[in-house]
């Protein structure tokens, strides 16, 4: 049976290059002998020997395993000793590369994982399955990419910092071109408020109006009347609800968490229902429908119910973001 | 300010303070050829103090560099790895010292309200 000596040297020489074990076995065989021995003098009532502050007093005279199991704990992890023979840095990615490491992380994750997302959901819009499987399928694949581009990053990182030199300078050069600019307002913006009540307005317009679909001659109603009751009269109170709360976050000139909530939920009130109402075909009469069919448009339906929904989707999903970014910006101090 | 977080602060600052003497304090020491425990000792007599698990890899680093040569002397009852200061070693401790003398004197005009 090994000793936990020899367990200890072996698991410093394992953590370092072959070509150096020969070398370092005797030295550490070595430090191991000589803290056992100053350790036992120590506690034999010398107390010149280093290392006698620890618990070296526990150790019965001649208990020798006592004594190295001490001594080894003193010296700590043999991996940690290994790094420091070598050199080796204990992290993945260090000072000199982790601001560059975290930019093209944040910037791929808000590229590519909005966009992997958006298109899945595209995808399921156009093959029609219901508005929970979109959602479904749209957050999965924005998680899977996420993952997936955090964990190659990371290790393409960890490698250029395993193989890099000691003195390793960032992959770009710093200056003060690529300071950022400062934010220009944290409140809602006088443009910003009008587009939106605006934006209510002809909602509400396209509600009470009740637009006719003319179509090859003949004139039907193009929003279904099973809607009229229910579906339109919320989108109504939604789109006034929307109106009442811009006027009230402009006025109050400062843009705050309550604000980004409010107006995130309103953003969900309007595109959900919205969206399922799209996907399960109750939006368009059938009258209109009819009409589509009878001169050989039917097909173009579901394509552009799937593009009008993934407009309601990016719109909302977008105006809801800002919200928080903007309160962000607010929070931090401006 | 409580006087724990002084205590704290004081205990890292001279850390920092004292992080980079190590290195002339071994090359002056092995100008007479030592063993690692040995030098542990006599660090830890003179205030430095150092563990094992610092000290046997920063002399490795130094024998690397050229600046320590060691010798295994097999005549007493275990091997032991002996390092002496090398020549260049030796320019290095001079380097460093002057540097010393430098900062010391800096620091002492400056205390003296001349910072000249």
């Amino acid at each position: 049976m090994s000793t936990l000596a020899d367990r200890y040297v072996w698991g410093v020489l394992r953590a370092v290059p072959e070509r150096q074990r020969a070398d370092l076995e005797p030295e550490i065989r070595a430090l191991i002998a000589d803290a056992v021995e100053a350790r036992e003098a120590s506690s034999l009532g010398d107390a010149s020997a280093p290392g006698d502050a620890a618990s070296a007093g526990d150790a019965a005279p001649g208990d020798a395993a006592a004594v190295e199991r001490a001594v080894l704990t003193e010296l700590g992890d043999p991996e940690l000793l290994a790094a420091r023979y070598t050199d080796r840095s204990l992290y993945l990615v260090g000072p000199s590369y982790y601001l560059d490491y975290r930019r093209l992380l944040g910037l791929l994750l808000t590229i590519v994982v909005p966009i992997v997302t958006l298109a899945t959901m595209f995808a399921g819009f156009i093959a029609g399955i219901s508005i929970t499987q979109v959602a479904l399928n749209g957050v999965y694949a924005g998680l899977s990419v996420g993952v997936q581009l955090a964990f190659w990053v990371t290790l393409v990182f960890a490698l250029v910092e395993g193989r890099g030199t000691r003195k390793a300078a960032p992959l770009m050069a710093w200056s003060p071109d690529r300071l950022p600019s400062v934010p220009s307002s944290s409140r809602l913006g006088a443009g910003e408020a009008v587009v939106s009540v605006l934006a209510s307005v002809f909602v509400i317009g396209v509600i009470v109006w009740q637009p006719p679909f003319y179509i090859d001659g003949r004139t039907v109603p193009f929003f279904d009347p099973a809607l009229a009751g229910s579906w339109l009269a919320w989108f109504l109170v939604v789109a006034v609800v929307e109106i009442g709360f811009t006027i009230a976050a402009y006025a109050a000139r400062r843009w705050t968490w309550t604000f980004a909530v409010i107006n995130a939920i309103l953003a969900a009130a309007f595109a959900i229902p919205a969206v399922w109402l799209l996907q399960a075909g109750r939006v368009v009469s059938p009258e209109a429908v009819a009409e589509m069919e009878r001169i050989g448009a039917g097909a173009a339906l579901a394509p552009t119910a799937a593009v009008a929904a993934m407009a309601i989707v990016v719109i909302a999903g977008w105006d809801a973001l800002d919200g928080f970014l903007k309160a962000r910006r607010t929070a931090g101090g401006r | 300010m409580a006087d724990m977080d002084f205590d704290e602060i004081l205990t890292g600052a001279q850390g920092e303070l004292r992080r980079g003497t190590l290195v002339p304090a071994c090359l002056l020491l092995l100008r007479r050829p030592g063993y690692g425990y040995a030098l542990i000792a006599e660090l830890h007599e003179l205030g430095f103090n150092v563990d094992a698990n610092t000290l046997y890899p920063l002399l490795r680093r130094l024998e690397g560099q050229g600046m320590l040569a060691s010798e295994w002397n097999t005549e007493e009852s275990r091997p032991r790895k002996f390092y002496r200061t090398s020549p260049d070693g030796e320019r290095l401790a001079a380097e460093l010292l002057a540097d010393w003398t430098r900062i010391d004197r800096s620091i002492r005009s400056i205390e003296m309200g001349d910072p000249t």
